[in-house]
């Protein structure tokens, strides 16, 4: 069992998707413990709270079992797909409550790490340090566009109801949006040269 | 399509890798990217900056009870399956009801009305489940220590946008009990059901996702917890 532990453990994200298919339940292990970190950071930072994150991540977890682990490979990699299936359910979560308040605010203070860096593997070095590009960028956008950014995919909102919101016209948040993306995604071109 | 309204479809496309389009939006653009590769070249070249923004927040440990839970549904799950066979391969027409060897307290329900609970455990206790609710739903409550697994059979597909959700009764108190789920493809759910000191009923209703306060709706099963 131990052995096979190992070997499971060895497996690309791809890989464990068939087993997860296949009902095993160590295969399923791995791929939480990979994953359920950033994806409870990710269902917190939407929620706002612990059980309400707990819940989302129970149900996105289990429901990802529960389905075969149907990974759709054209979606994107693994993780990018299961985050996606976590933020859903967080903002499904988040428009079921009345009078839900928009959260503002990458703190590019906040310590993004306990643990010493020796202690990751390469992977999970290599995501940490595009992770800081990601909130650099983001901490260097005009407040304009982190803010449209941050309401739209962390806050759930449509383009049309921030731009009601924020009493702009409809064009000028697909304006902010797009150019706030484009520079993120240049600075992450930048990162990766 | 002109010059201007293909920007605007461009400008369209970091909405709908933040999710902010419209269902109506979305595929509209999803029209337009089908018969655009310009559009598609410049959404595959912005796609990454979307899917690392997870990555961005603040990392928060999730708690030990969380991995714990869903480790337990996992494994549940799995065992149900692997005895679902054995007792098919064995004639046995409920292959889901096999004695688990747990120091644990197990009962059978039947959720339709009028029907007698069945005692499989050291145990005892009967339900009664209002008219209306689903047929043939059959639950099984195994308890261990001051948490117990409720594991459901035959429970229909719910409508998009429903999960099921868990209640516990205290004396007169009814509180949630804090446990979202679904069932599966074959009609199976479960739910790990914490702190079941003094817990005399536990109920399962069909609640919009992401739970209720209270239960909206009458329950799909009811079983009741020998003291």
């Amino acid at each position: 069992m131990k052995a096979r532990g190992r070997a499971v453990e060895r497996l690309a994200d791809e890989e464990l998707m068939p087993l997860i298919g296949e009902q095993d339940p160590a295969a399923f292990e791995v791929f939480y413990d990979r994953h359920g970190g950033v994806a409870y950071s990710l269902a917190y930072r939407i929620v706002g709270e612990q059980a309400a994150a707990e819940d989302v991540i129970q149900e996105a977890f289990i429901s990802i079992w529960r389905s075969g682990g149907r990974y759709d490979r054209t979606r994107g990699s693994v993780r990018s797909w299961t985050l996606g299936i976590v933020r859903n359910r967080a903002i499904d979560l988040l428009r079921s409550r009345a009078g839900r308040t928009p959260k503002l605010g990458f703190d590019d203070e906040a310590v993004l790490e306990q643990r010493p860096s020796g202690d990751f593997t390469d992977e999970e070095a290599l995501r940490r340090e595009t992770a800081a590009e990601v909130r650099g960028a983001l901490g260097a956008l005009p407040g304009e566009q982190s803010k449209v950014i941050e309401l739209a995919y962390f806050g759930g909102f449509s383009q049309s109801e921030i731009a009601a919101m924020l009493e702009v016209p409809l064009g000028t948040v697909k304006g902010r949006m797009r150019l706030g993306l484009e520079k993120i995604r240049g600075r992450l071109a930048e990162g990766l040269a | 399509m002109n010059e201007r309204e293909h920007e605007g479809r461009r400008d369209e496309l970091a909405a709908y890798l933040l999710g902010a389009l419209d269902p109506g939006e979305a595929a509209a653009l999803e029209q337009h990217l089908a018969g655009c590769e310009g559009c598609r070249d410049e959404l595959d070249w912005l796609r990454p900056a979307a899917l690392m923004l997870p990555e961005a927040v603040d990392r928060v440990d999730p708690p030990p009870r969380l991995r714990a839970r869903i480790m337990g549904e996992v494994e549940a799950d799995a065992k149900g399956e692997r005895q679902r066979v054995r007792h098919q391969r064995r004639g046995f027409a409920l292959g889901f009801l096999p004695a688990l060897g747990l120091a644990a307290l197990a009962l059978v329900v039947a959720a339709l009305a009028g029907y007698t609970i069945h005692d499989s455990g050291s145990g005892g206790g009967t339900t009664t489940v209002a008219a209306g609710h689903p047929p043939g739903v059959v639950a099984k409550m195994v308890r261990d220590g001051d948490s117990g697994t409720l594991r459901l059979a035959n429970v229909h597909q719910l409508p998009s946008g429903e999960v099921l959700q868990a209640w516990v009764r205290r004396g007169k108190r009814i509180e949630s009990a804090k446990t979202l789920f679904l069932p599966n493809r074959e009609g199976r759910a479960s739910a790990v059901i914490d702190h079941m000191d003094g817990v005399n009923t536990v109920m399962v209703t069909a609640e919009p996702r992401g739970g209720s306060d209270y239960p909206t709706s009458a329950p799909i099963v009811t079983v009741a917890i020998p003291q």
